[in-house]
Parts: C-alpha cells; structure tokens; sequence
C-alpha cells in the first residue's frame, strides 16, 4: 500500500485547542484519492489486527493525533504513523498487540540499494526489474514468516545462527519437488486458474511444450528445485520413428528451452533437474507405456529400450556442444543414473564414454549411483528419494510418483562444538537440542502449508491441490521434511583439535556425530509420523552466513577455525559433511571418504571433484566413475572445470582467467560450478569466494609449495599445473 | 639413488583410460622455451625430495584404485639408475608409463627389452629436422638419438604414443602436418595444446593458443596418415 499522508505546504501551525480534524492532512492512498486525516482510521486499525479493547484503541489514536499536532512535522508518512502507534502500545506493555500491528517493509535505503546492486545471496538469481521484484517481495514474506509462521524461539534461533530455515521469502511454498511427465502425458495441461486447458500432447514439440509450462508453474509454486524422473524413457514412445535429426533438434530444443527461462519467476532459470538412464529402470519394465494423446500404445515401457537410449545420446550431443558460445549449460542439469542394470545393459561403455567426455569438457554430468535394489529420483542439487515398497506400487502407475521436500532447516553444526566446550556429553546433548528445534520448525512450517493447502483449488496453492487422479497433485503425507548440517568439519576441528582429513580419529568422530544426527531424526520420523530425513545442504549462503555469524559470538575461537581470508570477509564453513576444500587430498580420498557419510545422509549427498583448467581423459573418467561405483559407498558425484568466458569475441576457454585468451580482452566472466549447479562467478557471495580461492584442483603435487601460494593467491594467479 | 621431487597421487589426464599416479623427477637435457615443470629443470632443490617408502605406502592404499604409475620430469632418463627405480615399482605389480624426449634410446630400448615399461609417450617438438627441433628445443640438437627413438617404439613392442605440444609461432599447422607425414603413426600421434600460464620463456606468456576446435581439427587430419 503506497500510502503517504503528507501536510499541505502552508497550514497553521497546530495549537493545542484545534480540533484535529481540521489538520491540512491528505492521506494518499492507493486508490489515487487523497483522503483526509482521520484519526478513527487508527482506532480501526487497531480493532481489526490485534486484540486491543476499543476504549485503549481510541486513547492511543488520540495521545498518537497529539503527537503529529505537536511536533511540527512536514511530512507524515503512514509507516511513522504506525510505529508512532507502536510505541504508545509498548507504553502500555502491548507487547502481544505490538507484534501483530507490525508493519512488514523495508527501508528506503535498503530498496536503493536492491535496485541498483545485483543479490547475490543466490547467484541463480540475474540482477533486473523482475529480479528485484523478487527479493523485495521476498523479504516481506521472510519477515512475516519470522514473525507469524515461526514461533519466537524457533525465529530467535534463526536470526542468532543456531539454525538456518532455508527460503523463507517462500515461505507460502513447499521447497523441492520430483515430478513424473507421465502427469502431463496422460491429463495434458489444464492448470486450475488458467485460461485454457490443453488435451495430452500428440507430438513430441507439444510434449515439450507442456512439460516446459508446467515446470514454469511448479517454480512458482515451489520454492527450490524442480526434477524431472526418467525423462528420456517417458518421451521414448513419442519419438518412435524419429531420424537423428529431427531427434537432436528435438534435444536441442529441450536444453535451451530450460537454460533460457530465465523469463520465468524472478527473472530466474528454473532450477531443474533430467533424470537419465541408459537401461530401462526394473521398477518401470513392465509398465504399460503411454503415447500420443495420452492413449496406452499396446506395449510396455521396455519395448522403448532403443529411442530412450537414442534420445540420451541426443541430450548428450547438445551438452557436450555448449551453447552459443561453447559454454556449458547451466540448467537444465543432466543425472545419469548408474545401476547395476546400466552395467548389464548393451551398449553402456559407449554411453559411459560418450557422458565422461561431457563432464571432462563441460562440467555437466551428475553420476548418480543407485547400488544394489535401490532406486532413487534425484531432484535438486543432492536431493533424492529411495523409492520403498509403496513408491514401486506407485510405479505401476508412474503419473503418481510426485514426492516433494516440504522444507530444508540447517544446523549450524560448529555453533554446538564452540557451545559444548569440549566435552562429549554436551556435545551430544546439544545435537540432540538443535534437531529437536529443527523438528519444530518443521511441523510450524507444516501446520501453514496444510492451512494453504485445505483452501483446496480456490485457495492460493491451487495447483499443488488440484485433483486429477483420485489425490491432490501434491501428495503431503509423501512430503520430506529435509535437517541439513553446515560445518561438521569445523564442528570436529573446535571439538577434537584436528580437522576430517588428516586424522582418522578426528574422521571417525565425525561420523559418529553423524550417526547421532541420524538416528535422531530416525526417531523423530516415528514420533510424529512424518518423513525427517538428513541432507547435504548445498548451503550457498548458508556457510557464509554462519561463519560471519559465529565470528561475532564466537570470537576470538572462531577467528582460527572459520575457512577463508578474515581480512577480505571471504569467509566460510566447510559445506555439510564435507572434507576441506583446500585439503591436497586425492579425488580418490575423496570420494572415499566422504562417501562414508552417504548412507547415513538418506535424501542424497554428492562429492565434488574440481577440475580447474584440467581435461581429463574421457576412459579415465570412465574408469574412476566405475571404480567409484564398485569401490565406494558414494552416492553422487561431479566433475567441475573451470572456464573463462569473454563478453567481447564471445569464446570460451578453459580455466579462470583475468583476461579473454583469444582476444586479451577483460570484459569476462569466469565459469565454473558454486555448489549444485554452474554459474557466473561474478554473482557469488563473499563466502563462496573465498571457497573458490581455495579450492583444491588436484594439481600442485608439492605440498610446501601449494600451502605457499594458497593463502595469497588470487584467482588469476593460483598455482596452476605443473605440466609441459 | 634418483631423487623423486613430485608425487600426485591420481591422475586422470596422464594415461588414457587409465588411473594413475605420478612421479616427477628433476633435471633435463632440453631447455624447451614453452616449458611448464621449469622450476623442477632449473631449480630442483626448491622442492623437497620425497620418500620412496611414503610413495610406496600411499601407492599400496590406492591399490584397487591406480592402474599405474606414470613416471615423468624433468626428463627420467637423464638418471642412469631410472631402471632401478622402475624395478622397485614393478615388484609392487604396478604398470609404468615412462614420459620421455627420446634423447636416450640405449635406455628406453633396454627397457623395452627387458619390459620393465607398459607405455612410453615420447615428446616431439616438431618437425624432425635441426634447424626447426632446436628452435623448439632451445638448445642445438642432435637428431639422431631422437629419430633412434621414434625407430624403437614403431617396432611396436610397447604401446605407445607420439606426443606435440602445439605452439602458435613456433609451429604452423603445416609444421604438424609435416611431423605427422615424417611419423606415419595415424591415432598415436597426439596433439596438446600450449598453455601459456608460466611458461619457462616468460615473452611466451602473450602467446594466444590455439582455439580448441580448430587443435581437434587438426589432430584428426594427421592422425589419418598412416
């Protein structure tokens, strides 16, 4: 509400004895009228948004009309008249009534500030009008999030960095989600509150196109990620027939349609997720598949071996070109999952080569390792779902398999080891403490939702309830409830002395603190009955946060134990259960050890192994990517090079770079991967800068020598590989 | 006893379609202008040298993992007791790659013969006549035990590959051609591309390397002759 309530130029000056109705005050309002100043307007205001009696209410209009009589100022606006009844409440010790008659808003400074810099809290976020909207329109709903969905303690644990309740300014959505194609396929689109309804999709284009639409939708009714199961198989009976050429371009058309959304919500791309299989996954073998027009084709989806492999490939082809300027895409990000049916599957090595030639060239390829009987959908950066008994009955019908993350809280896990003082009991003890407050975001965060949610197709999350199969679209008592942890690394170094990496006990402590944290939440989930599971928070802002957080409550402690440059503010805790960025450790340790904890981190975890300028060999990648698979518990993991993109001649080069090396030119942007997905350097935080500075590249083999040039180096002059 | 002055335990760009470690050993007889491991020929005592047993510890808690060692420098066989090294590493049922400029091929023939190698990847620097190998070089060179090389490993009794790094300036592409007509060795003769963070020749440093694509393009005309 733009209301202003401003005094005409020239009035009298107030004298005690004017009645205040005769005050020369307008009162803007956003019906473009000017109205006039009306103290009963407060008293109203009063009545409708707390519990104030109406006698109190109409005192404090009067002492505040005195106040504005009396003071001689200009220019009155309706925020002060606000806070000038705020005061007259605490006065009274309204404290109750005080909070409700909040005014959520920002200062003018703030929105200055918002409109000309970019926000780099999420570096997925462009910096324009749309953007802008956005964030400001993110910050109200984080304040009344803190304010009227949160209970004081668990907001007061939020803003002190116990925790960190992640996308509040989405606070009226679910965070994550999976999505089956087989929805759109079979109901076609018809969106509650959408001018027109669509019949299921005859072509494969039209397919594309709905399944581009709906994802712009869910993004607008989800907070973070939206994945997508096995989408090479489900498109697979459309494109029966189909000459490699028409398929590439179909491919092509998929790829960019997804990295340039960035029309859509907050001038964001859609963060998505294509889950990928070169074989036909067990639990959809049998299932009968679903073609044009949403009609069942007669056969089962292993009927549909060849176009879903050859579309794969497709997928492929485009990753490994780039986009216009040999860049890699940023989105959408490609999860290819490796089973031991891939391994049994014809033709797998090609494929397995042809997606390690993407991810030594491009960065893009995610290997998901499902082990064993287990089947997973990814969804967001490291997010994903075994599939239990239920979810494979759901399989028979594959449109059902929705499942979403109703939330991610994150604890700061240093914070517990400064608070513990070093003794085990305490430690735990708080653990124990700070899940517990996680559990109870959870279920205020839940009790809102289900409000929204229970208004059905009429009420604000319209879609998420629309009902087209006998259950509403998004099905809550499947949702998760995601506790992430920053800083266990940290969390061991203050509790132990001695970082992950180069200790073993300091290593096994770690995991043990893990194990506690999972049986925690173990039995939380059979307490109330709901779904709380352990992740890795990709905790862009997050580690940051806390670190700067922890250095203004914990010093002088955590001046030594937070990672990065103080001096430049480029600090940061160690993501999750990760090893040190900056550890000269062997990709192999690394994948190793940190796959360790990903059987207790039951929503997915991921390591990754940073490139640099590196371009492995394609069969090398490939044998690591099986060895990983036959040797390690890991469950995820990722190739990240690094490149230097130049605005002027439009080329791509490897490695980050302060200058363009075709052209010379400066006008760049460097390239390379912030947490679960690539972006421009340029947009990340100050945290995440100083990860980047120290990030471990697998190349300097002395280690004098690196540790030398690590903690001055800067990005143009880290050491690079010694290698003719 | 040669004293190993790098160790990187994984590599996945040293030997294709292999895991596999590396060892770095000082000094050479060339004094390449593009060089990169330059602080190792001109100042090996900056570097620490590295136990053989440590090496041998780490190689063995990577065992399932590393199909061999690759042994690079510097150049290996400057050191006459490089055979004793690479015996201690084949008791330990490692496979070797041995990174070479060729200058020796009394060495690398013996260890052929003995087969105390799996892979040899020799450095040519360009198109083999004098004038133009000791402009890539940067010394006068002698080529004969160079040629003696590239004669040893077309025997074919170990596998192998013929290794250029690409220049703009010293080589034109006709350069390449050149040296891919002289080696006749189709896919085995491969192409890097010049990196020009830090090169030994700091004047070198301006050079702009070749666009990707146009590198790919070449390798693949030269590796059809045959």
């Amino acid at each position: 509400m733009a209301t202003v309530i401003e005094m005409k130029g020239d009035y009298q000056p107030f004298k005690e004895e004017v009645e205040t109705t005769d005050m020369a005050l307008f009162v803007r309002t956003s019906d473009e009228a000017m109205l006039g100043w009306d103290r009963q307007r407060i008293v109203d205001a009063l009545i409708r948004e707390t519990y104030v009696d109406l006698d109190t209410a109409k005192e404090i209009a009067r002492e505040v009309e005195e106040l504005i009589a009396t003071s001689k100022i200009k220019m009155i606006t309706a925020p002060l008249i606000r806070e000038l009844v705020d005061t007259k409440l605490i006065e009274r010790g309204l404290e109750q009534a005080r909070k409700m008659h909040t005014r959520l808003g920002m200062p003018l400074y703030d929105v200055d500030q918002l409109i000309l810099h970019p926000n780099k809290e999420n570096a997925n976020v462009p910096h324009g009008p749309e953007a802008t909207n956005l964030t400001l329109a993110e910050r109200i709903k984080k304040e009344y999030a803190l304010l009227s969905v949160f209970s004081q303690e668990i907001a007061d644990a939020h803003m002190r960095g116990d925790l960190h309740l992640h996308d509040l300014g989405f606070i009226d959505r679910p965070y994550c989600s999976g999505q089956s194609l087989e929805y759109i396929k079979r109901f076609g689109l018809s969106l509650p509150n959408s001018i027109a309804m669509a019949k299921p999709a005859k072509h494969p284009e039209v397919l594309l196109a709905h399944m581009v639409k709906f994802a712009a939708a869910l993004q607008s009714h989800f907070a973070g990620a939206i994945g997508w199961d096995s989408i090479n198989l489900f498109f697979a009976p459309y494109l029966v027939g189909m000459s490699d050429r028409e398929l590439e371009q179909l491919a092509q058309m998929m790829i960019f349609e997804f990295s340039q959304q960035a029309v859509a919500r907050g001038g964001q791309a859609i963060f998505t997720d294509l889950n990928l299989y070169w074989e036909i996954p067990k639990h959809f073998e049998n299932v009968p598949a679903i073609g044009p027009g949403g009609e069942l084709t007669g056969k089962t989806y292993s009927d549909y071996s060849k176009e879903s492999q050859r579309f794969a490939q497709a997928l492929f082809d485009v990753y490994q070109e780039g986009d216009g300027s040999g860049r890699p895409f940023f989105f959408p990000k490609p999860l290819v999952h490796i089973t031991e049916k891939f391994f049994q599957t014809p033709g797998h090595m090609d494929f397995l080569h042809h997606i390690c030639e993407v991810a030594s060239e491009k960065g893009n390829t995610y290997f998901v390792f499902d082990r064993g009987e287990t089947a997973k959908i990814s969804e967001c950066c490291r997010l994903s779902f075994k599939l239990d008994q239920t979810d494979l009955e759901d399989a028979k019908q594959p449109w059902k398999m929705r499942y979403c993350a109703l939330q991610n809280v994150t604890l700061n896990l240093p914070r517990i080891a400064y608070l513990a003082k070093g003794e085990d009991a305490q430690l735990f003890s708080n653990i124990a403490e700070f899940v517990e407050m996680a559990v109870k975001a959870h279920l205020e965060k839940k009790l809102f939702i289900e409000k929204l949610l229970s208004l059905g197709e009429k009420g604000p999350l319209a879609l998420l309830a629309m009902n087209r199969d006998g259950s509403p679209y998004l099905r809550m008592p499947r949702a998760s409830f995601l506790i992430g942890m920053v800083g266990l690394n940290e969390l061991v170094q203050i509790h132990t002395g001695q970082e992950m990496h180069p200790s073993k006990q300091a290593f096994k402590f770690g995991l043990k603190v893990i194990a506690h944290m999972k049986l925690l939440v173990d039995r939380f989930s059979q307490r109330y009955g709901m779904r709380f599971v352990l992740e890795q928070t990709p905790a862009e802002s997050t580690a940051y946060r806390f670190a700067k957080l922890d250095l203004k409550f914990h010093s002088p402690k955590s001046g030594h134990i937070v990672k990065g440059d103080i001096s430049k503010g480029e600090v940061y805790y160690t993501n999750s259960t990760y090893l040190n960025n900056a550890a000269v450790l062997n990709p192999i340790e690394r994948v190793r050890q940190e796959g360790l904890f990903h059987p207790l981190i039951e929503a997915g975890a991921l390591t990754h192994i940073w490139l640099g300028e590196a371009k492995p060999s394609k069969s090398s990648l490939a044998n690591f990517v099986m060895k990983t698979f036959r040797l390690t518990q890991n469950d995820q993991i990722a190739f990240s090079p690094e490149f230097t993109t130049c605005n002027r001649c439009n080329r791509t080069n490897r490695g980050l770079r302060s200058s363009c090396a075709y052209c010379g030119s400066q006008d760049v942007d460097g390239i390379t991967r912030i947490t679960g997905y690539f972006t421009k350097v340029s947009s990340w935080n100050k945290g995440k800068i100083g990860e980047l500075r120290n990030r471990y590249r697998n190349q300097a083999f002395l280690k004098g020598e690196n540790d030398e040039s690590s903690g001055s180096a800067s990005l143009e002059e880290r050491p690079s590989a010694l290698r003719v | 006893m040669i004293e190993i002055k790098g160790f990187l335990e994984t590599s996945f760009s040293d030997w294709t379609g292999k895991l596999c470690s590396v060892l770095f050993l000082p000094t050479c007889n060339f004094r390449c202008p593009y060089c990169h491991n330059h602080p190792l020929i001109f100042h090996p005592e900056q570097y620490a040298t590295l136990s053989w047993e440590d090496i041998l510890t780490r190689l063995h808690s990577l065992r399932e993992w590393i199909d061999g060692v690759c042994i690079t420098g510097g150049e290996p066989t400057c050191h006459a007791d490089l055979p004793l090294l690479l015996q201690k590493i084949k008791r330990n049922r490692f496979l070797i790659k041995l990174d070479t400029n060729g200058s020796n091929p009394q060495m690398l023939e013996a260890l052929i013969e003995g087969k105390e190698i799996d892979f040899v990847s020799m450095d040519v620097k360009a198109p083999l006549d004098p004038f133009q190998y000791s402009r890539s070089t940067g010394l006068p060179i002698n080529l004969k035990p160079i040629l003696e090389s590239i004669e040893i490993l077309k025997r074919e009794k170990v596998e192998y590959e013929f290794r250029m790094t690409v220049i703009p300036g010293f080589h034109r592409e006709e350069d390449i051609q050149t040296l891919g007509h002289q080696l006749r060795v189709g896919r085995r003769f491969v192409l890097q591309n010049f990196n020009p963070e830090n090169p030994s020749d700091p004047s070198l440093k301006n050079i702009v390397p070749y666009d990707p694509s146009v590198l790919k393009r070449i390798e693949k005309e030269v590796q059809a002759i045959q």
